[in-house]
């Protein structure tokens, strides 16, 4: 398989992008991003040297795109591989039961069941700084600074979309990119312009932005109805042993009534305490489901 | 079966899999300002002076996954010239490492010296 060298610096990141065709989005984005800066920084130490030229020396120096790409790959695989937590242990644990209780352990279902309450911060600052800079780079179109303003506004966007990849390869160990969107082939502010609203992925990072309100609110509610609900049920026998035996009542002289009465009982006490641990581990189960799946959809409108 | 480049370049290029995290690690350890990828690939080039022993390439995916690893710290400053550039500056732990490796690399580098030159005793 062997391409034309390539003859410009744009030329040269599409060679690169093509070889590595079919890879982590993410590890993509790092590879193009490392190259240009590299690529730029010699066009600007040589400006005396053809483009053509420049790349030709490129390709010695630097690496083929093709060398590139290998280069990428083989860190990948060993870096994932050196970093990644043994997880096959817990996976071949015999017991369905224990491997249900297991996800106690998972530090990744605690950091997803943050996220998701986090998530509703996010969500309304995000659609706030959605609708906001939506409303103001159309607004002020008709007037030249809506020009900057819209560049501006697309740049945060891209911005904030780096750092949800950071937070969400945290919680969720899927592969993020570390380096933000390479900016593209130069040219002037018009085409620039151009080519952001020609981008689908400024599209797809907009509408995430937007959806990520709903999502958060949906998110929030889980989570806290969840833990409310979980520890409610477990503290139901310490409340009922408290008050029988009159110990230490925060509410004074009013008592707590359970309905239905039998709930108060130790049948109930033990009713209580499995039904509550059973909504918590599921609620971590379905926390670290979520946000993996979140985080898996996260990358197909941020990255790809 | 006669030996030609591509031994040479794959034998080059199995060597190369750790030492380029060594020599990246000296030069960050020796420098005292913070550098960026393409700095770095040109030190490590002109100390090579002729026939370049590995590609400028390979030193980006190794600065990455020495950061990852808590070895440097790095931070993006804007530039003139292309995408804002990646500062990196080394950890204390990046010291320690390297001062760990470079005990490793002499004692790898004087035992195959011995061997190759038929010097064991």
């Amino acid at each position: 398989m062997s391409r034309p060298a390539p003859r410009s610096i744009d030329d040269y990141l599409a060679t690169l992008r093509a070889e590595l065709a079919g890879d982590d989005p993410a590890v993509i984005q790092d590879a193009l991003y490392d190259a240009e800066e590299h690529l730029r920084a010699e066009a600007a130490a040589n400006p005396h040297v053809s483009e053509a030229e420049l790349l030709e020396r490129v390709a010695a120096t630097y690496g083929r795109p093709e060398e590139i790409a290998a280069g990428y790959r083989d860190t990948e695989t060993t870096v994932a591989r050196a970093l990644q937590p043994p997880a096959s242990r817990r996976l071949a644990s015999p017991h369905p039961l224990s491997r249900f209780f297991a996800v106690y352990v998972d530090p990744r279902a605690y950091s997803s069941l943050f996220f998701m309450v986090l998530s509703l911060v996010t969500g309304v600052a995000y659609f706030t700084f959605a609708v906001t800079g939506l409303s103001l780079s159309i607004g002020l179109a008709i007037l030249i600074f809506g020009v900057p303003v819209f560049i501006a506004f697309i740049g945060i966007a891209r911005v904030i979309s780096l750092g949800e990849g950071r937070l969400l390869e945290a919680v969720s160990g899927e592969r993020m990119p570390r380096r933000p969107i390479h900016p593209g082939r130069s040219g002037t502010l018009w085409e620039q312009i151009r080519a952001m609203l020609r981008d689908a992925r400024t599209w797809t990072t907009l509408a995430y932005l937007l959806l990520m309100l709903p999502i958060g609110i949906i998110y929030f509610v889980t989570a806290v109805t969840g833990v409310s609900v979980g520890v409610s049920f477990l503290l139901v026998p310490l409340v009922g042993v408290a008050q029988r035996l009159d110990w230490w009542l925060p509410w004074g002289d009013e008592r707590i009534l359970f309905s239905p009465r039998w709930l108060d009982t130790p049948v109930g006490w033990i009713f209580c305490v499995v039904f509550g641990a059973a909504v918590l581990t599921t609620l971590l189960h379905v926390a670290r489901g979520v946000v993996g799946l979140h985080a898996r959809a996260a990358k197909v409108l941020l990255v790809t | 079966m006669a030996v030609d480049d591509s031994q040479a370049r794959k034998f080059q290029k199995e060597l190369n899999v750790g030492l380029v995290a060594l020599v990246v690690l000296a030069i960050l350890d020796r420098s005292s300002d913070d550098l960026y990828g393409y700095e770095i690939a040109k030190r490590l080039q002109r100390a090579n002076a002729g026939e370049a022993l590995f590609k400028e390439g390979t030193v980006y995916p190794v600065l990455r996954a020495l950061s990852a690893g808590g070895f440097l710290t790095s931070r993006v400053k804007p530039s003139t010239t292309g995408p804002p550039r990646r500062y990196y500056r080394i950890t204390r732990e990046g010291r320690a490492l390297f001062a760990q490796w470079s005990v490793i690399w002499t004692q790898t580098r004087d035992f195959v010296d011995r061997i190759v030159q038929g010097d064991e005793r």
